[in-house]
């Protein structure tokens, strides 16, 4: 979709964006030949839509109604731990940079995968040397 | 006044930017494969994921470097058929390791992370009406994964399809043109009917489709041993595809797949006897691809 000034038949540009709020998103856009602003206000449908399509509005990389991880239900359950079991694990700042660039919607199960796998050979921290032992283990 | 196409870029967004970055890594990501093979059919049932994952088992012990990607998110069973339990995605140095079935065959599926006993869901802004916008967001988890598994060096990636006929078209033009096809279907007229219609909407597609293979075409009577029909459908089938081979049903293969288990534990199968010529089959059709003009 493209904004375009018609008294000035030039294109408008991303001024700001917020949201989304209660599933809205708030972007204006404006002219910089005769600073005439305009916002687009989405409807849920219309947000989720784009969030869909693994896209972030804007350049900034600020969350343009992308959706929340969709396993967050999955990973409360999956952390409980058994009893007598270690409280769980620490991860450092490299595993999970690790962790942060796979797809965000199976990080929550190779969180508690990893975990498991931690727990199961004593470590009390995930660092990378816990991930090369566990791709090792699982035959990867 | 202006047009859409009179105008450069789209003010900011970047959300076309974005999907053309999307497409450009995960066409990068698969440089490596020199076969992307999907699995189809469009009818549920008829024994896709069987085909897929055997397949490329056998393929893989005929010394190709083979991989399968379970796109059936909602069902995925490859997994199961791989003998896998719950091993967990590990990040790698830069993105995913590919998780690998005991008998070294890399598999990707949720089956692997998410119990049988759950269904996959997805969080949104859109409570409710996911009727709205799942496709999409499908399509795009699959794109990640595509361009985020450390797929390597190999010889073919077979691509485990979801059922229904619409599928077969939308995975046409989501996997790309170098993407061949293959559908599986059971001889019932009903089985027949739906993977017709898969196989006209890939006919106005620029994918190549090797052929079809028949599953459960008959069962071997344990009493006269002879091969008698599981299905009453008769005559030719309604589309001009070559037959790449038919397999008949065994109990012991479908209780095989269920276990996990590998083709070696069933070497009198008739059924597994009748999967050798069919890989044999496809890697003939595929090495022929390449030496197209």
């Amino acid at each position: 979709m493209k904004f375009l000034c018609v008294p000035c038949d030039q294109p408008m540009k991303l001024v700001s964006k917020s949201g989304p709020d209660e599933g809205s998103m708030s972007l204006v856009y404006g002219c910089d030949a005769c600073g005439y602003e305009a916002a687009m206000l989405t409807n849920a449908f219309e947000t989720q839509l784009v969030a869909s399509l693994g896209v972030k509005i804007g350049k900034s990389g600020a969350d343009g109604g992308e959706s929340k991880c969709p396993f967050t239900g999955m990973v409360q359950d999956g952390t409980q731990t058994e009893a007598g079991a270690p409280e769980g694990v620490t991860w450092t700042d490299g595993a999970i940079a690790r962790l942060e660039s796979i797809p965000s919607f199976i990080r929550p199960m190779a969180k508690n995968g990893i975990e498991k796998f931690a727990r199961e050979h004593g470590y009390v921290e995930v660092d990378e040397n816990v991930l090369a032992e566990a791709r090792s283990h699982f035959g990867m | 006044m202006k047009t859409y196409h009179d105008i450069t870029g789209d003010g900011g967004s970047n959300v076309l930017e974005q999907v053309a970055e999307q497409q450009a890594l995960t066409e990068r990501a698969l440089s490596g494969v020199r076969w992307m093979l999907a699995i189809g059919s469009g009818k549920g049932g008829v024994g896709k994921s069987t085909m897929t994952l055997h397949l490329a088992a056998l393929l893989q012990a005929r010394g190709h470097r083979i991989a399968v990607l379970d796109a059936d998110l909602n069902g995925p069973t490859q997994a199961r058929l791989a003998g896998m339990g719950a091993v967990p995605f590990v990040p790698s140095d830069s993105g995913l390791a590919l998780p690998r079935s005991p008998g070294g065959l890399g598999v990707v599926s949720l089956g692997a992370a998410v119990p049988e006993t759950e269904a996959v869901q997805f969080d949104s802004v859109a409570k409710g009406d996911s009727h709205t916008w799942r496709a999409t967001r499908e399509f795009t988890l699959l794109g990640e994964l595509l361009r985020t598994v450390e797929w390597g060096e190999l010889d073919c990636l077979l691509i485990d399809l979801p059922p229904g006929a619409e599928r077969t078209f939308q995975f046409a033009e989501f996997l790309g043109r170098r993407t061949a096809f293959v559908l599986v279907t059971i001889p019932s007229e009903l089985s027949r009917g739906i993977v017709g219609r898969s196989a006209a909407a890939l006919a106005d597609t620029p994918n190549p489709v090797l052929g079809y293979i028949e599953n459960m075409s008959g069962y071997y009577c344990a009493d006269c041993g002879d091969l008698k029909p599981l299905f009453p459908a008769s005559g030719e089938v309604g589309w001009d595809l070559p037959c790449l081979g038919r397999v008949p049903f065994d109990p012991g293969l479908a209780a095989l797949c269920d276990r996990g288990e590998s083709l070696e534990r069933l070497p009198d199968s008739a059924a597994v006897r009748a999967l050798g010529p069919i890989a044999d089959e496809l890697l003939g059709r595929l090495r022929a691809l390449e030496e197209k003009p």
